[in-house]
């Protein structure tokens, strides 16, 4: 029963992963910090998982669990952030190519995502993914209305970072 | 705001990018042991019990209490012990139940106001505890100066004034409640620091 249980969830963080990485990708600087959230993460899930019962989707469900792990459980290394990670926080994410005033404008975005604070980054993180308003506010335990003045503000903040 | 939506597209395309981990990777993270600041909360949370707890023990096996009997206090004592296993069972019971109701499926709210409420529980019986014994203390200094001779059974000249007993007393309890509190603020200041910061933005967007 258990060996069932760990191969389904197993198989199932194999295919569904890019998600958590890409909250790791979000909150932590370094490759190490990366990989130390992700192993939180994943124990958080499996932990989780005897419980899911398959009402909503697996990723729906690792969304919220990933997320919560981010901003909630997961206690950061010490480690500073060093002038080399500060160079990375600009990271390039996609390996397509694009004029350089694009690709300009891309970096300059995600170093201000990077400026956020944790709230802010999991709202945005959640835009990113092109998730409705409605799962939004459900996923932080926020009104819908709230949900959505609070990225207004993001925004607007994204806004001022870039142009200051 | 076009460039977040610039962003957005470049977002959605990242996979290439990003690691692969196999699915022997995966399994062996999940034999590996969570440090989460639940887990962290969980195990200082029962060291303080266990600390509480074996200071009362501590005071019983050393004979203190049967100098308390002896001085004809002990309807004293037995009340004591009852009030505080009582506030013991009560606090336990709740941390329990606290801790049980930690859903990581929940909402960021409903998960962080259930760990900081998990938290409080533990701080709210140290203080009782802290509060019981300085009474305690209090009192059965109050009874000794009024219904014992313990203070003025010594001879006139070595006898030591009752407002300095008396000062030092609250003296001492100040201190040792402050130096608790300093204590407090690093283990759980650390700890939940973040959890705090956050928890507190979340709530800013119901205003």
């Amino acid at each position: 029963m258990e060996k069932e249980l760990e191969h389904s969830f197993v198989t199932n963080l194999e295919q569904n992963q890019n998600i958590v990485h890409k909250i790791c990708r979000l909150y932590t600087n370094d490759s190490e910090s990366h990989n130390d959230l992700f192993q939180e993460i994943t124990i958080q899930l499996w932990k989780a998982y005897p419980k899911f019962r398959g009402d909503s989707k697996f990723s729906t469900w690792m969304y919220r669990v990933s997320l919560n792990t981010a901003i909630t459980l997961y206690r950061k290394s010490k480690r500073s952030i060093k002038t080399s990670d500060l160079e990375t926080l600009s990271f390039k994410i996609s390996a397509e190519e694009y004029d350089d005033a694009v690709e300009q404008q891309l970096t300059l975005m995600y170093s201000a995502v990077k400026q956020l604070n944790d709230i802010e980054k999991a709202l945005v993180f959640l835009y990113l993914e092109d998730k409705s308003y409605k799962e939004i506010a459900e996923t932080m335990g926020i009104s819908e209305v709230n949900a959505r003045v609070k990225m207004n503000r993001v925004k607007t903040k994204l806004k001022k970072i870039l142009n200051p | 705001m076009d460039e977040l939506e610039l962003l957005k597209k470049d977002w959605q395309k990242q996979e290439d990018t990003l690691p692969k981990l196999s699915y022997d990777d995966i399994y062996k993270m999940i034999l590996k042991k969570s440090s989460s600041i639940v887990k962290w909360i969980f195990i200082i949370s029962i060291l303080e019990f266990i600390l509480w707890i074996s200071f009362d023990i501590g005071v019983r096996v050393s004979g203190k209490y049967e100098e308390i009997e002896v001085m004809g206090m002990e309807g004293f004592s037995i009340i004591s012990s009852i009030i505080s296993y009582g506030i013991f069972l009560y606090f336990i019971i709740r941390f329990y139940y606290n801790f049980k109701n930690i859903r990581v499926t929940d909402s960021a709210k409903i998960l962080m106001q259930n760990i900081i409420k998990t938290r409080k529980t533990v701080k709210y019986y140290v203080w009782v505890n802290l509060s019981v014994l300085a009474f305690l203390m209090m009192s059965t200094m109050i009874y000794m100066l009024l219904y014992t001779d313990v203070f003025s059974n010594e001879a006139v000249d070595q006898q030591v004034p009752i407002v300095v007993v008396v000062v030092s007393f609250i003296i001492t309890t100040v201190v040792i409640i402050i130096l608790l509190a300093l204590i407090y603020r690093l283990i759980y200041g650390i700890l939940t620091r973040r959890l705090k910061k956050n928890y507190e933005e979340l709530k800013k967007l119901e205003v």
